[in-house]
C-alpha cells in the first residue's frame, strides 16, 4: 500500500530489524546497551542501593565493597546517582527527541506538501534557527526560562525541531513527487487524507532514523547544559552535573569525573551505533552494499 | 582565642617562615611590580557606601581612605588615616578629628571635611541603604559636624566602646563631595575617585579588576607596588587552577580553601605559605518570615530543629568551623555564650533523633502530606554543596526543597527585596571586630543582612543595651542574655550554623602582607611590596 522514494516500508521493518541482528552485530551490541540503557532507568528505584540525594556518608570515600563507585562532595553513593541519572538522562533524551523530531518532522512534511510561499517561508524560519550555535541557543533558552528538568527538554525542543524539519521536508519532497502520489491526488483524495495516509508514512522510516541518532544528542546537551550549570538543578543526579562536581575534586576523588563520564560515553556510544544500523539498514545505497 | 589572637599568630607563623635563612624578611621595601588577587564574582555595583558584598570591598579597597581605618602593620591596632589624630570628650559622647592637609583627590581636587560630612551624611541618612557602615554607625551616631576645613566632629547618641572600631571599617569610606553631587551614588568605574594609595584603572566586567598607583598618595613614598591586578574568577576549581598554576599571589578572602584544595595547592606550589585561619564570617540560612510557609513559626521552629549543624561543618566545610555559635568563642573571647551550653540547645544538640521527630510532627500539623518550597542560594564558592546538604537535611522532616540557584549579584537584590522562601546558605562576614556585629548585621530590625526580616523587639532592645553598656562584665551579661533568648524563641528566622574557618596561601615573594582581623580589612596593600 505504501510506496517510498527509497524503496523501503513499514512492513519491511521486522525484516530490517532481523538483517541487523546478522549484518549489523555493532548495531545489535549498541541495541544491548540501550536496552540495559532503558532497563537501568526503569529499574532505578531497586537498583540503586541508596536514594540519589541522600548526603547520609562521609565525603570522598574513594569506591569500596560498601559503595562501588565511592561517595561524592556531600556524601552521597556515587552509584545510586549514576543508575538515577540513567533515568533522567533517558527521560530527557526520549521527551525531547519525541516531542522535538515529531514537531519538526510534521512542520517539514506539511510545508513540503503544501509548497509555494509556505514552503520557502517556512525553510526561512529554519534557517534563522539553525543560524544559531545551538549551545548557545541552548544557553539564552535556560537562562530565560530558569533552571529545571522540564526547561532543559523545551530548549532541546527548540534545538532539535527545525533539524527535523529540514531533513523531512527533504524525504517529502521525494515522496509528492512520487507516482502514487499524483494517483491519490487523480482519484480526488483530500489534502489532509493524502498527507496523513500516503505522505506522512512514507517519512517514516527518516523520522524512526532521526529519533534513534538524536538521543544520544539530547544526552549529551543536557550532560553540557548541566555541566556549565545551566542545565538540571545541581542536586538532581543528571550525569553531566555529577561531572561538574567531580571536577572540583579532580585530583582528591577522581572517581566522581570517571564513573559518570565513562556512562555517558557508554550511553552515546551505544545509541550511535543503534542509531546507525537503523540508518543503514533502512537506506538502501548503504542495504545494497551489505548484500 | 581571640580572632585577634589567631591573626597575630597566622602573621606570626608568616613572620617566622619569613624570618629562617635565606629568606630576606628584613631587607628594603622594593618598588614596583604588580599583585595578583581574585575577586570570587563580579561585583556589578561599586558603591561601598551602599553595598555588602566582599567583591565590592576588594574592588575599590585601595582606592578610598578612611577616616580611621586598621593599622597595615598591625591589624590589630585602630590607626588615622585620613585623620592625623583624635579627641574624645569626657562624657565619651563627641569625637574629633584633625584631618590630614594637602590631601588631593584621585582627580586633582582638594580633599576637607566637607568631603567627610558629606559621605557620612549620605550614610547616616535614614533613607539611605548602607547595610554595612550605615548598619553598624546608625545606631551610635546622631551626626557629624564641620569645625573648620580640617577638623571635622562626629555626635555620638551615647557612649559607645564599638564606635572608633566601627569608623575604621574598610566599608567607612571617605567618597568626595563633589563625585557624589555628580553621579549621585558610587556605582561606577568612572566615580571610583578616592584618595587612596591606588588610583581605580579598569574594570572589565567578568574579568578584570586594577588599580594602578597613585603618585600623588598622601604618605610620601607609599604605595610600593605599581598596581594590583584582581581577576574575577568564578568557582572553585578556576580559583584552585588559578592558584596552582602561579596566576595569583594571594588567597586572604573569602571563600576559604578547603583543606582537600590546600593540600592540591600545597603538592603544586612550593612558593607559597599556607595556614589555617578563622575570617570573621558566619554561615547561616534564612527563612522569609513574611511569606509562606516559613510566615508560620511553627515551620521556621521545625527547620531550627532539624538542621544538622555539626554535620554542615564536617561535610561542607570539611571540619573547619565552630558550629552552633551565634558568637564563636575564638573570636569574641567571653562575650560568646560558652560552647558546652550552645551545643545543649535544641538543634544544636547531638544526636539529632529527638529534634527530627519533634519537627516532622511540626511540619505534618501543618501539612500533612509534606510541603514543597523554593530554596535559593548564589551560586559562589561551594554554596551549592551546602545548599544540597540543606536540602537533604530538610527532606528529613517532610519539606522537599527544589534548588533556586542566583549569580551572585542577582542573589544579593533578590535577598534584599526579599524574593525567596528560604535562602539555603549565606556567609555573613563582620564588618567589625566587635561582639555587636552579628547582631546588627543578621538580627535586629534594621540589621543590614536581616533578610529574614526578623523583627523582634526585645533582640533589639538586648542589642541596643550591650552595644551601649562599657563595663566587660555587664557586656557580658547582656550579650549572654541576648544569645539565650534568640536560642530560646526557637523560631528565628535567622539560623546561625557555624563560624566559617578555612585554609589561605600567600606567595613567599608577597612582603609586609597582614591580615586584617576581619575579611575586609588591610585589603589596601599600601604597605606591601613584592621581593622579586
Amino acid at each position: 500500500m505504501y510506496g517510498s522514494i527509497r524503496g523501503f516500508t513499514m512492513r519491511d521493518l521486522p525484516v530490517a530489524l532481523g538483517r541487523l541482528l546478522r549484518r549489523q552485530p555493532l548495531g545489535a551490541a549498541g541495541g544491548l546497551i540501550v536496552l540495559a540503557l532503558i532497563l537501568v532507568a526503569l529499574l532505578a528505584p531497586r537498583l540503586a542501593p541508596h536514594g540519589p540525594k541522600d548526603a547520609a556518608f562521609a565525603p570522598y570515600l574513594p569506591p569500596s565493597a560498601e559503595f562501588p563507585m565511592g561517595t561524592d562532595q556531600v556524601g552521597r553513593d556515587v552509584m545510586s546517582r549514576v543508575i538515577w541519572g540513567a533515568r533522567l538522562s533517558l527521560y530527557v533524551g526520549l521527551v525531547s527527541v519525541v516531542f522535538g523530531i515529531t514537531a519538526g518532522s510534521l512542520w517539514g512534511a506539511v510545508t513540503a506538501y503544501l509548497g509555494g510561499a509556505a514552503d520557502t517561508g517556512s525553510q526561512r524560519v529554519v534557517d534563522a534557527v539553525m543560524a544559531l550555535p545551538p549551545i548557545i541557543l541552548a544557553l539564552a533558552l535556560m537562562a530565560a526560562l530558569g533552571q529545571s528538568v522540564n526547561n532543559v527538554i523545551l530548549a532541546l525542543v527548540v534545538l532539535l525541531t527545525p533539524t527535523a524539519a529540514r531533513t523531512i521536508r527533504s524525504v517529502a519532497l521525494g515522496v509528492v513527487a512520487s507516482p502514487y502520489m499524483e494517483a491519490a491526488r487523480a482519484v480526488g483524495a483530500s489534502r489532509w487524507r493524502i498527507i496523513c495516509r500516503h505522505l506522512i508514512p512514507n517519512c517514516l522510516a527518516a523520522y524512526i532514523v532521526l529519533v534513534t541518532t538524536n538521543v544520544s544528542y539530547a544526552i549529551v546537551v543536557e550532560a553540557s547544559l548541566s555541566f556549565i550549570g545551566a542545565g538540571a538543578p545541581p542536586d538532581e543526579p543528571s550525569w553531566g552535573g555529577m561531572l561538574t562536581a567531580g571536577i572540583q575534586a579532580l585530583e582528591t576523588a577522581p572517581w566522581m569525573v570517571f564513573f559518570p563520564g565513562l556512562t555517558i560515553s557508554l550511553a552515546v556510544f551505544g545509541l550511535n551505533l543503534f542509531g546507525d544500523s537503523i540508518r543503514d539498514v533502512t537506506d538502501p545505497r548503504l542495504r545494497g552494499g551489505l548484500g | 582565642m581571640t580572632t585577634k589572637a589567631r591573626r597575630i599568630l597566622a602573621a606570626l607563623a608568616l613572620l617566622t617562615a619569613l624570618a629562617v635563612p635565606g629568606v630576606e624578611a628584613q631587607d628594603k621595601p622594593r618598588p614596583g611590580g604588580i599583585l595578583t588577587w581574585f575577586d570570587y564574582g563580579d561585583p556589578g555595583r561599586l558603591d561601598v557606601h551602599a553595598e555588602s558584598p566582599l567583591v565590592v570591598q576588594q574592588a575599590t579597597a585601595g582606592v578610598y581612605s578612611g577616616v580611621l581605618h586598621y593599622d597595615p602593620d598591625d591589624p590589630s591596632k585602630i590607626a588615622g588615616d585620613l585623620a592625623e589624630r583624635w579627641t574624645v570628650s569626657p562624657d565619651g559622647k563627641t569625637y574629633t578629628f584633625y584631618l590630614r592637609k594637602g590631601v588631593k583627590w584621585h582627580d586633582g581636587q582638594p580633599f576637607s571635611s566637607a568631603d567627610v560630612k558629606a559621605s557620612f551624611d549620605r550614610i547616616l541618612n535614614p533613607e539611605f541603604q548602607s547595610p554595612k557602615c550605615g548598619a553598624s554607625l546608625k545606631p551610635m551616631v546622631a551626626g557629624v559636624e564641620v569645625i573648620d576645613a580640617n577638623i571635622v566632629q562626629f555626635k555620638l547618641k551615647f557612649p559607645a566602646a564599638p564606635f572608633l572600631p566601627s569608623l575604621a571599617s574598610a566599608w567607612c569610606r571617605v567618597a568626595a563631595k563633589h563625585i557624589l553631587a555628580k553621579y549621585g551614588d558610587l556605582n561606577q568605574p568612572e566615580a571610583q575617585i578616592g584618595t587612596g594609595p591606588f588610583k581605580f584603572k579598569k574594570y572589565e566586567r567578568g574579568s578584570v579588576i586594577e588599580w594602578e598607583k597613585n603618585p600623588n598618595y598622601f604618605i610620601p613614598g607609599l604605595p610600593y607596588l605599581d598596581g594590583v591586578k584582581q581577576f574575577i574568577l568564578v568557582g572553585g576549581p578556576t580559583q584552585l587552577a588559578a592558584a596552582k598554576a602561579s596566576k595569583i599571589m594571594l588567597w586572604d578572602a573569602w571563600p576559604p580553601m578547603r583543606k582537600t584544595q590546600a593540600d592540591e595547592l600545597a603538592r603544586a606550589r612550593q612558593d607559597v605559605d599556607i595556614y589555617q585561619a578563622s575570617i570573621n564570617t558566619i554561615f547561616l540560612v534564612y527563612l522569609n518570615s513574611q511569606k509562606p510557609p516559613f510566615n508560620n513559626p511553627d515551620l521556621r521552629r521545625a527547620v531550627n530543629l532539624a538542621i544538622d549543624r555539626q554535620e554542615l561543618v564536617a561535610k561542607a566545610l570539611e571540619g573547619a568551623g565552630v558550629p552552633c555559635a551565634i558568637l564563636d568563642p575564638k573570636l569574641s573571647g567571653d562575650l560568646a555564650l560558652p560552647l558546652d551550653e550552645v551545643n545543649k540547645v535544641p538543634g544544636c544538640r547531638q544526636p539529632k533523633d529527638g529534634d527530627i521527630a519533634e519537627a516532622k510532627k511540626l511540619v505534618e500539623k501543618h501539612y500533612p502530606s509534606g510541603v514543597d518550597i523554593e530554596v535559593a542560594v548564589r551560586s559562589v564558592g561551594n554554596y551549592v554543596d551546602r545548599a544540597q546538604l540543606v536540602i537533604a537535611q530538610l527532606r528529613k522532616i517532610g519539606i522537599r526543597g527544589t534548588l533556586k540557584t542566583h549569580e551572585s549579584a542577582a542573589g544579593y537584590a533578590a535577598w534584599g527585596k526579599g524574593d525567596f522562601t528560604m535562602i539555603a546558605t549565606q556567609d555573613r562576614a563582620m564588618d567589625v571586630n566587635d561582639a555587636s556585629g552579628v547582631f546588627h548585621i543578621a538580627y535586629t530590625t534594621e540589621g543590614g543582612s536581616n533578610y529574614g526580616r526578623m523583627a523582634d523587639p526585645k533582640v533589639d532592645e538586648l542589642a541596643e543595651r550591650a552595644l551601649k553598656e562599657s563595663n566587660r562584665d555587664k557586656r557580658r551579661q547582656a550579650y549572654w542574655e541576648l544569645q539565650r533568648y534568640i536560642f530560646s524563641r526557637g523560631d528565628t528566622p535567622t539560623i546561625a550554623v557555624a563560624w566559617v574557618e578555612g585554609w589561605f596561601f600567600t606567595d613567599k615573594k608577597l612582603r609586609n602582607y597582614k591580615p586584617g582581623l576581619t575579611t575586609y580589612d588591610n585589603n589596601t596593600f599600601m604597605k606591601v611590596w613584592l621581593s622579586q
